[in-house]
């Protein structure tokens, strides 16, 4: 065999393992989600049938989900309403605070401002969980149990550090000497804030929008522990009563799961190219 | 252990009728306390109906007191996971019933005196009362050195057993064929499972959890502990007796009973990671053959298909012992309780003390569909929708567990064994014995020295 056809041998080797791993992972990565499908498809007798597909696909579990027509969903878009709210205050805060700090500390240059990104960081050193008894104690102190407010405050302190940390890094790619001539001009802080540091950070805004909305959207253990009223629950916390009971609808959690994972996936979508040189640029500075 | 007959049933109603009312308008609000609200959580049930019902209920009490009820209903872990953390940081709701409250809440915090003591509101009907329930409502308060009641029970349940009558047939049997005792009514279905596998059919003739989390697995454990002699695990005086070697032999009999089916492969492979759901789920889809379960809730799923519901579900008590003697069944029982620091405890009280008037507590239960028993006699007795002979599901129920003998949970004598719950350990042996190769003599030591280690730290005075 000859040097150039064992090499081609050796490519085409390569590239069918690859193939195969591919394959793997994408069926490995996949199937969890088309059985989230194939369950929501499916009539409640049909949910534990081993059948690979639908026998007889419907979209009723869906129709159930939208017209809240069973009893555990009645309240899903009131819930919809609520895990929106709760996520894009979260972002809109997020983005406020995280956005002001990286801004004072790195374009003010407030003196050791280093110490306060560095001392938000830590908090990422005590996981989420372990706090959670402590905030339950504090929000009750103020008077927060079952309002919205007090998961907003809990999601926000999560998620600020790691928007001030993207932030910075961030902006430092951004010439100081952009400052620099707008100050020249006359500008004000707060018009180069607006004017000059926001529009300029835009896709790590987008990034860490979307990062901040999706932490609050997914999120479970505050959710539950600081909300109990039917009028304030998220819906992760309102599709947890389908498993009080030992017959749980699947097809309906899983119609009503598939559709509350539609707007993150939209909003994603949208905004995929921006999160991207977003999230890149934040990890490389210069 | 204790035994509700039907005359002994008859006999308390009289007797309770003046007292109950003299204690329940004793516990009345008064007027000027109509104010405060009672902020309520509760543990949601199965059907919307049940759910309603509670609803109303409080709907009326808040008509008749004045007294304005802010009513949560969450489901059953999140729940207990939230009293945990409302007691540890002293906000707390006025009254909360928890279905797991008896082994994953109030033993430990009776113990730690965060609870209000419920005795008045029990007094209103004592006699009313079946007496396992009365006794599985006491719990020791380390900090008085005295046992009182810290839970007032509203509803029960004892494992049952749910089979495939069809299932059963196709193996060319007969409900007949079914044995009665322990150890021939579980190898039954080994041989039932040999019949259908040979027939081609891809099935399993046990279907029960060996997982090491959630309820399931503890309680078919602790039903085959009782079987096998084990009922005296700790004394009534709330000392443990591990090293009696009568339990240390049931404790091993019923490792071994239970692991060895699941090693020949009599039992679904997926059991080891099933939560209480995944039996149900099994059954249904006719994967397993019989299924133990904590409630009649797989027979009540299929109440809105009649051929179902009465011609295929067969639901049995548990076996006898292997001596052909009963067995006393181990009597679940679901919880109300007051936290202390709550800011309404009169209130909670009283609506308490209205929630378990006979009436009130059966237009509950009845929509709980039987899958959760009445603790008082007398609701048993004057409706015939609980023995109602056209049922099949539904009297074995209360045959059961209210009927035939029960006996209490262990916590009640010392909270320690909440813990050994709570840790699995027992189900944790289980899967020392499938998983790690340990025998069942090696797994129930490593158990028993474990839950000494516990024991330890729960010293009843």
């Amino acid at each position: 065999m000859s040097v150039a056809s064992r090499a081609r041998l050796d490519r085409r080797l390569t590239e069918l393992g690859i193939g195969l791993l591919s394959a793997v992972l994408l069926i490995w990565t996949l199937v969890p989600l088309y059985n989230m499908v194939r369950v929501a498809l499916q009539g409640k007798e049909d949910v534990f049938s081993s059948n690979v597909f639908p026998t007889a696909p419907t979209l009723d579990s869906f129709a159930t989900a939208i017209d809240e027509s069973y009893w555990l969903l009645e309240n899903f878009w009131g819930q919809m309403g609520n895990s929106l709210y709760i996520g894009l205050t979260v972002a809109f805060l997020t983005l406020a605070i995280g956005t002001l700090t990286s801004f004072t500390i790195s374009r003010m240059r407030i003196r050791r401002g280093w110490m306060l990104t560095n001392a938000a960081l830590l908090t990422y050193a005590i996981p989420m969980s372990f706090l959670a008894i402590p905030f339950y104690s504090i929000m009750g102190k103020y008077g927060l149990t079952d309002n919205p407010i007090a998961v907003i405050a809990v999601e926000v302190t999560f998620a600020t550090p790691y928007a001030i940390f993207i932030f910075k890094q961030y902006g430092a790619s951004i010439p100081l000497e952009l400052d620099d001539a707008a100050r020249i001009d006359g500008a004000s802080p707060p018009q180069i804030f607006f004017r000059i540091y926001l529009p300029l950070m835009a896709p790590a805004l987008v990034a860490i929008g979307t990062y901040a909305l999706l932490l609050s959207w997914n999120e479970y253990l505050y959710a539950f522990l600081l909300l109990s009223s039917d009028g304030h629950i998220t819906v992760p916390v309102g599709l947890g009563k389908f498993l009080n009971s030992d017959e749980a609808p699947w097809n309906y959690l899983m119609a009503a799961a598939i559709i509350y994972a539609l707007p993150p996936m939209a909003i994603y979508y949208a905004f995929r190219r921006k999160m991207n040189s977003g999230l890149t640029m934040g990890g490389v500075k210069g | 252990m204790s035994r509700l007959s039907r005359r002994h049933a008859l006999a308390g109603l009289g007797a309770t009728g003046l007292g109950a009312a003299t204690a329940v308008s004793a516990l009345r609000p008064r007027r000027a306390r109509a104010a405060e609200p009672v902020t309520v959580w509760w543990t949601q049930g199965f059907y919307q109906a049940e759910n309603q019902a509670v609803i109303d209920a409080m709907a009326t009490w808040e008509k008749s007191s004045g007294t304005k009820v802010n009513l949560t209903i969450m489901n059953g872990p999140d729940l207990i996971s939230k009293m945990i953390a409302a007691m540890q940081v002293g906000d707390v709701p006025d009254l909360v019933h928890a279905v797991t409250g008896d082994r994953f809440l109030v033993p430990r915090a009776a113990w730690d005196d965060k609870l209000v003591d419920v005795s008045d509101v029990i007094a209103t009907q004592q006699h009313e009362y079946h007496q396992t329930a009365l006794e599985s409502s006491k719990f020791y308060n380390a900090t008085l050195k005295k046992h009182s009641y810290y839970s007032v029970p509203v509803k029960c349940s004892t494992m049952m057993e749910e089979s495939w009558r069809p299932l059963i047939e196709e193996a060319g049997f007969s409900d007949k064929d079914m044995p009665t005792t322990q150890d021939a009514y579980y190898d039954f279905f080994q041989t039932v499972q040999d019949r259908l596998r040979s027939k081609g059919r891809r099935i399993y003739g046990l279907g029960y959890s060996m997982a090491t989390k959630e309820a399931d697995a503890g309680t078919l454990f602790h039903a085959f502990l009782v079987a096998y002699g084990g009922s005296g695990i700790v004394l009534p005086s709330g000392k443990l007796n591990v090293d009696d070697p009568a339990v240390r032999q049931a404790a091993v009999t019923a490792l071994e009973r239970l692991t060895t089916p699941y090693k020949k492969g009599y039992v679904p492979p997926g059991a080891i990671n099933w939560g209480d759901v995944d039996n149900n789920n099994a059954f249904f889809a006719k994967q397993i053959v019989m299924t133990p379960n904590a409630t009649i809730s797989i027979a009540v799923a299929q109440m809105e298909k009649p051929d179902q519901y009465y011609k295929q579900v067969i639901t049995q008590g548990i076996p006898a012992g292997n001596d052909g003697k009963p067995v006393p069944s181990l009597l679940g029982v679901s919880p109300c309780l007051i936290p202390k620091g709550a800011k309404n405890i009169d209130g909670a009280k009283a609506l308490l003390s209205a929630f378990i008037q006979p009436n009130t507590l059966n237009t509950y239960l009845k929509e709980t569909r039987a899958r959760y028993l009445p603790v008082m006699a007398s609701i048993i007795r004057d409706d015939p929708y609980w023995q109602d002979p056209a049922d099949p599901h539904r009297p074995v129920a209360v045959e059961y567990g209210l009927i035939r003998p029960t006996i209490p949970w262990w916590m009640n004598y010392n909270p320690a064994y909440a813990a050994v719950l709570s840790e699995q350990i027992w189900s944790q042996a289980e899967a020392n014995v499938t998983q790690k190769g340990m025998t069942p003599e090696q797994a129930a030591d490593a158990a028993m020295t474990r839950i000494k280690a516990i024991f330890e730290r729960f010293q009843i005075a």
